[in-house]
């Protein structure tokens, strides 16, 4: 059973998307962005490479700077997304990433550097981060 | 019938297995010319694949390569082709980069070709459930003012792309998909809104697409209107209709549409952006067409049948129309005009300070 955040949680969702394509919705799962997620204090750097999610690892703060977008939420409203998610077996309506972007005064996505361009792919690959995080119902979750 | 007569020549024979093909010139048959077979402007060009397979901007190799600031050509010339004396010149208006371009433009050609969906088969319809009367009429007429969005950029790009310079193809390209999006867009929210019991509503007045369609005074001027006012409205409906959707018709449709209309804002934010860079003046001009595009962006959201029709589908009905769905509405605007101020921070024309107050209104929600 894997902890949510923790690096083995984000790589055994990572398995779990790039070993299913039916999971792929958007674009046929087609994605390639660099994003980190904040959870808890920490973040988690990961690589959409076409149709699979590469590396996945904890980011520096070099890193951080560069990656395209950051996705950065409370841990209590996290916690809420995966749970129900886990429950549902995909985000019901009101925990998906762009309702919860909606929800929250200044969003859930920032680009570090201030770039539209790279801020913008969020909304372009929107759906694969959300398949993404729908792949985590079929990982067994502690929190 | 008379019987046409038959002109042309017989189809020679194919060349027998074995035979010297040189040898079977056919009487009557014109002898092919070979003129044109050493004629390249660059030869022996071998582009591999990349990571992400064999793109239209891994072609840019050589002269391939080398994009103009000014394509004098008036002809349909492909970039890189020798030139034909004596063709005539067509109506390719724009012919300078600053017009036109976005170094953006070669990849979200390609993301658009990998980001095709099929509304006939993949928007699951058997979702959809009957819903109550008054949510389905404003479902409907948003559908219908949304496709009226979309044809207006249909018409505007497939008006300007007429008169682009085909030295830069790949913005061509990219606005091809652009317009099979919003051709796509329409489809989907025809289907939505004849499918579920209801039907289309009542056409809007179209102020702001009257304004985009009757900007002439270059692409740029069209970009600005379509996209950097109109298109970030959009934006902001869309995701509203996705967090408001209600079965997973609905929702496989907006998240569709979100990641097809953030690739047209990726186009237009970067070729304005780049327009501002590469001319001098720019930015002024383009403040100017903000001002005029603020009061007609203002007057609509004030009047149009959206406004009303988008708070009844917030609110689950009249009644929820009229409280969290009108609160839930003034939010979206509100979040427009925020994002419209940031994105035109990014570009190089702040409009913070002269925001016009048809608009600055809605920075209280």
């Amino acid at each position: 059973m894997a902890q949510f955040p923790s690096l083995d949680w984000f790589r055994e969702v990572r398995d779990v998307y790039n070993s299913d394509s039916t999971l792929h919705k958007g674009g046929g799962g087609a994605c390639h962005t660099t994003a980190a997620f904040r959870v808890d204090g920490k973040e988690y750097l990961i690589q959409f490479e076409g149709t699979k999610i590469g590396d996945i690892r904890n980011a520096t703060a070099a890193e951080l700077q560069d990656v395209d977008f950051v996705i950065d939420m409370p841990f209590g409203l996290w916690k809420e997304m995966i749970s129900n998610v886990q429950k549902n077996g995909k985000a019901e309506r009101r925990y998906t990433l762009n309702s919860i972007d909606l929800s929250q005064a200044d969003g859930i996505a920032h680009s570090p550097s201030d770039d539209q361009y790279r801020q913008d792919l969020f909304y372009r690959y929107n759906q694969n981060f959300q398949d993404y995080f729908d792949a985590s119902a079929r990982v067994e979750t502690t929190f | 019938m008379a019987k046409p007569p038959r002109g042309g020549m017989a189809v020679p024979a194919a060349v027998s297995e074995g035979a010297d093909a040189a040898a079977q010139s056919v009487e009557g048959v014109p002898e092919p010319t070979y003129e044109w077979m050493g004629l390249s402007a660059e030869w022996g060009v071998r582009v591999k694949p990349g990571e992400h397979g064999l793109r239209i901007g891994d072609l840019n190799v050589g002269i391939y390569g080398e994009v103009p600031e000014v394509w004098d050509d008036q002809t349909r010339r492909p970039r890189g082709a020798l030139p034909r004396p004596g063709v005539p010149p067509l109506a390719y208006n724009l012919r300078a980069k600053h017009q036109l371009w976005a170094d953006s433009a070669a990849n979200l050609y390609e993301e658009a070709i990998q980001r095709r969906w099929i509304p006939a088969t993949e928007v699951p319809w058997e979702s959809l459930q009957p819903l109550p009367d008054d949510v389905e009429r404003a479902m409907c007429q948003v559908c219908t003012e949304l496709m009226q969005y979309a044809n207006t950029e249909i018409e505007i790009i497939t008006y300007w792309q007429d008169q682009m310079s085909y030295g830069y193809y790949e913005v061509k390209q990219f606005l091809a998909t652009a317009t099979f999006d919003c051709a796509r867009m329409i489809e989907a929210l025809r289907k939505r809104a004849l499918a579920n019991g209801g039907g289309l509503g009542v056409e809007g007045r179209g102020l702001v697409n009257r304004m985009i369609l009757e900007s002439r005074g270059g692409w740029t001027e069209s970009a600005v209107y379509l996209y950097l006012i109109r298109g970030t409205f959009t934006m902001h409906v869309l995701r509203g209709l996705l967090n408001a959707a209600h079965n997973d018709a609905e929702r496989t449709i907006f998240a569709h549409a979100i990641e097809d209309q953030a690739r047209h804002l990726t186009y237009g934010y970067d070729h304005i952006k780049y327009a501002i860079a590469h001319r001098a003046g720019e930015a002024d001009i383009i403040q100017t067409l903000l001002s005029l595009g603020e009061v007609m962006m203002g007057a609509e959201l004030e009047e149009s049948t959206i406004k009303p029709a988008l708070a009844i589908v917030f609110g689950g009905g009249i009644a929820g129309g009229r409280t969290i769905g009108m609160e839930t509405y003034l939010h979206l605007v509100g979040d427009f005009v925020r994002n419209y101020l940031a994105v035109c921070e990014w570009i190089g024309v702040p409009r913070a300070e002269m925001l016009h107050p048809l608009l600055k209104k809605y920075l209280e929600y």
